[in-house]
């Protein structure tokens, strides 16, 4: 009986160190962890400091040249622009998502599911599909073009397809469920009572929404702001379809450093910077998260 | 829950009966992407019983770069005229044996003696072409002649070229009387304010299937390979025209290489010596129309084939085979790269 | 609060037609006879026909759903195992493991892809399907962590006392009371890791090799070429697949609140 105790308190207790069989099973996780995680990261800080061999191998000498290249101001020019594109495809998957999942949220149970499924059909497709749906209506002689001509709107195709607001568009398509679905969490957890209490202390619902219900969903616009901020930032094959190899981000430069240019070391430079700084985008918003439920 | 999952189970079952990963034979082929048809590797399997996994890029660099990195083992490799002769100097080739590969004897004359290859020691051509001039006739009316033609304002957003960075550095420099031998970097210095004039035009960078956007109506004009503008002659010659530039145009010829570190050898020369049949060439040139190198699949072409502008040029063109320009790579890549970003949105 | 409640409503509804449409017009023209997407000329069961002789659509699919499967298999031990330990256990350093671990959903692609690459090329392993699911599994397993963590969170710990206390050894009271309990989020969990990594495209770009193309591979290779009318049925196929997930993973919702 005893030691039916002491087993009982050794499996129940949450968060205890580790006995022998705790770091037993701990193992292959922190060897996964370590191997996938950890080593292709510092891998690719080494190779960012080689250099590029005659036919494009990599040399295993030390330089700073990568890094230089990267602040080179055609590069840095791409990196604003990545991040332009993104913070504008964010931007408009939080206006036009935000009252979707507000929406959501507040249904009733029938028209809840049934609406969320309607999300979730969208954010399960694949994208490469959902972008070539908009290929085949925006080209010059595609759906829409052929429907505008037809209706007299206008006599000359218009030029759609290959445009930054095709790119855009095809952003936004892409990951507005990403944002939608992490604000509806929050939505969902929020009290009725609250609500109505700030309308009845005589808000009107702009004041209701800025003040009370916008700031108390701000885990779900962190994360949604999070879940499309980040890969849209390191996107090339929907630009690449929809803008017609012209509107190049930080995502096919990358891509094409270990393809065609075949200079493995300069996009390792180009990697790990971005990787840095995503590391500490993701700190610092998760601090500000921290401090917020604190408060 | 037991039956929903009994369902599933039986439906990935079902999936994966005949998906195990077989012993049997295969072919590791890299290859562009629009180049070889479907029918010929079926038909290749069909014979054989070896089972081709077929793997494309757009672009010579490309292959180079996943061949260089040893990620993966490829059995037959499909390089241009100047990566081949990269390859046998960074001797990342095999040499073949002349002796496993009869049909060699359909190549044409001309093509023994190139500088890349003189002997055909390490490569077989497969197809030949040129990079020259699309025009959409119903809507350019007047005559285009060469790059200068091509690049001009009033043709903003209405061009279509190659995502290719050697090609368009070599269009410039022949813009300006320079050759595809003389890429330095003095001459990328020269050449970098043309460039700096044409890359805004561009609406397209496509090097896997420029025709599309010319097809759309995205585009009216274009700077493709032959093969692609041939198709577009073949499937509407009222209105599309294939042009190739005053200035001088890139002759390429493409090859089949068995690169250094090829698992599955035979294989490999069972395919070249397949693909070097009179009827299998033929096949290869109606799905692909680029100008054949084998004599005998010429005779099998119908009359109209061999009459297609693009497919087989005639009158007497300024054409030039491209050379192995070495560590310049860098630069030309750094200098498109520099560019587009300039010039794009 | 009504009127915003209608402007609310309208706005969901045009970003519904926003999401379907586009989806719906590629359904619609997959049964056409026209090769263009433009013009009905007439219906036509041909373009699903082709797929199934399509050798190397099918070749393709048989590959993501063998990847697909290893990948959820191995996510989910991964995962729970991850959300149950670190649930079970603190130490100096379980909060960085914990973070490394969910690292890879939160950063880019093309930089997990890149750097995948580079580490398999740097040991020399040859890409095929064990880099493929390798490089699956690590954004995948952080997302059935995630949803077992959810669930872990939300436990009465006096359930698994209560079965030692009935006479259970540990590893009974886990396998007999803790995984069915956490069943509903492993399932959940390996529905997301199945979809994710069956529609995963730019990490596999990196990580695959010519034997072992996906279809989302083969379906981005057909896209950048266009005009293939073959890619309108792949599509609605697709998409009937997802709807079925969803509403799959909707019923096992209700049965196991």
């Amino acid at each position: 009986m005893p030691q039916a105790a002491t087993v009982a308190s050794a499996t129940t207790g949450q968060g205890k160190p580790p006995g022998r069989t705790g770091w037993l099973l701990l193992a292959p996780l922190v060897a996964w962890a370590l191997a996938f995680v950890v080593a292709p990261a510092v891998i690719m800080l080494v190779y960012s400091f080689a250099s590029r061999g005659t036919l494009g191998g990599v040399v295993y000498d030390f330089t700073l040249d990568n890094y230089r290249s990267v602040g080179d101001p055609v590069y840095l020019q791409i990196v604003f622009r990545s991040i332009g594109y993104a913070a504008l495809t964010t931007a408009i998957c939080l206006l036009s998502g935000y009252p979707v999942a507000y929406l959501i949220g507040r249904a009733d149970e029938r028209w809840r599911n049934l609406l969320l499924m309607a999300v979730m059909v969208p954010f399960w497709t694949s994208f490469l599909i959902r972008t070539y749906a908009w290929v085949t209506i925006l080209k010059s002689e595609g759906l829409l073009n052929s429907l505008l001509i037809q209706l007299r709107f206008i006599a000359e195709p218009l030029e759609m397809l290959y445009t930054p607001g095709a790119v855009v568009l095809g952003l936004v398509y892409t990951f507005l469920p990403f944002m939608i679905l992490p604000i509806y969490t929050s939505v969902e957890k929020l009290e009725g009572a609250l609500i109505e209490a700030a309308l009845d202390l005589g808000a009107g619902p702009l004041r209701a929404f800025s003040r009370v219900i916008v700031p108390l969903t701000s885990p779900g616009i962190a994360a949604g702001v999070l879940l499309v901020f980040v890969p849209a930032l390191g996107i090339f094959a929907v630009n690449d379809i929809l803008g017609g190899g012209r509107v190049d981000m930080i995502g096919n430069i990358i891509e094409n450093q270990f393809k065609t240019a075949r200079n493995w070391p300069f996009g390792a430079a180009l990697g790990t910077s971005l990787l840095l700084s995503f590391a500490a985008i993701y700190f610092y918003v998760n601090r500000r998260q921290g401090a917020a439920a604190v408060r | 829950m037991t039956r929903f999952a009994s369902l599933a189970l039986a439906m990935l079952v079902s999936l994966f009966a005949g998906a195990a990963p077989s012993a049997a034979a295969e072919l590791n082929l890299f290859a562009w992407s629009e180049y070889i048809p479907q029918s010929v590797l079926d038909g290749f399997t069909k014979e054989t019983g070896i089972e081709v996994n077929y793997e494309t890029y757009a672009s010579n660099e490309e292959m180079l770069a996943k061949l260089l990195s040893g990620a993966a083992a490829y059995d037959l490799v499909q390089p241009s005229e100047y990566t081949v002769e990269a390859m046998i100097k960074e001797k990342m080739l095999l040499k073949l044996d002349h002796a496993k590969i009869p049909n060699l004897k359909n190549v044409g004359k001309e093509y023994w003696g190139q500088p890349h290859d003189p002997k055909l020691e390490y490569s077989v051509p497969y197809m030949q072409g040129t990079v020259g001039i699309v025009v959409n006739t119903e809507k350019v009316k007047e005559p285009i002649t060469g790059y200068a033609d091509v690049f001009q304002e009033k043709y903003k957003g209405r061009i279509v070229i190659l995502d290719d960075a050697l090609e368009i550095v070599t269009w410039a420099l022949a813009s300006q009387g320079l050759g595809p031998d003389q890429v330095t970097k003095a001459n990328l210095e020269k050449v970098k304010p043309v460039l700096t004039k044409w890359l805004p035009l561009v609406k397209v960078y496509d090097s896997d299937s420029p025709k599309t956007a010319l097809l759309n109506g995205d585009v009216d004009l274009g700077i493709v390979w032959s093969g692609e503008a041939a198709i577009l002659l073949q499937e509407q010659p009222k209105r599309f025209k294939y042009v190739l530039p005053k200035e001088g145009a890139h002759m390429f010829i493409d090859n089949v290489a068995i690169p250094k570190g090829a698992e599955n050898v035979d294989a490999a020369y069972k395919f070249i010596d397949y693909m070097l049949r009179p009827a299998v060439s033929r096949e290869i040139s109606k799905d692909f129309p680029y100008t054949n190198p084998n004599v005998e699949a010429r005779k099998l072409l119908t009359p109209e084939e061999r009459a297609n502008q693009a497919s087989y040029p005639t009158g007497n063109p300024k054409l030039e085979t491209f050379r192995d320009i070495g560590p310049v790579a860098a630069d030309v890549d750094k200098l498109i790269t520099d560019l587009k970003a300039k010039s794009g949105s | 609060m009504t009127w915003v409640r209608r402007l609310f409503t309208a706005w969901t509804s045009l970003v519904m037609v926003f999401f379907y449409l586009p989806i719906a017009i590629l359904i619609l023209f997959s049964f056409n006879e026209s090769r263009l997407n433009i013009v009905w000329t007439g219906f036509t069961l041909d373009w699903y026909g082709k797929l199934l002789e399509d050798r190397v659509l099918v070749r393709a699919l048989q590959n993501s759903m063998i990847v697909a499967t290893a990948t959820t298999i191995a996510s989910v031990l991964l995962g729970t195992a991850g959300a149950w330990l670190l649930h079970r256990y603190r130490y100096r350093g379980s909060s960085m493991l914990e973070t490394l671990i969910f690292l890879p959903m939160i950063v880019p692609e093309v930089i997990l892809g890149v750097s995948l690459l580079i580490l398999f090329v740097t040991i020399g392993m040859q890409l095929g399907y064990t880099t493929i699911v390798i490089s699956h599994v690590t954004f995948c397993a952080p997302f059935v962590m995630a949803a077992v963590q959810a669930r872990l969170a939300g436990l009465d710990p006096s359930l698994e006392e209560a079965a030692l206390d009935l006479g259970a050894t540990p590893p009974q009271a886990f396998t007999k009371v803790m995984v069915p309990y956490l069943m509903p989020a492993i399932v959940s969990g390996a529905l997301m890791s199945f979809t994710l990594s069956l529609d995963e495209l730019i990490v596999t770009y990196f990580t695959a090799s010519a034997r072992t193309r996906t279809l989302p591979l083969e379906i981005f290779g057909r896209v950048k070429k266009g005009l293939d009318p073959s890619l309108n049925a792949i599509s609605t196929v697709f998409v009937l697949f997802t709807v079925f997930a969803v509403f799959a993973t909707e019923a096992l919702r209700r049965r196991n609140p």
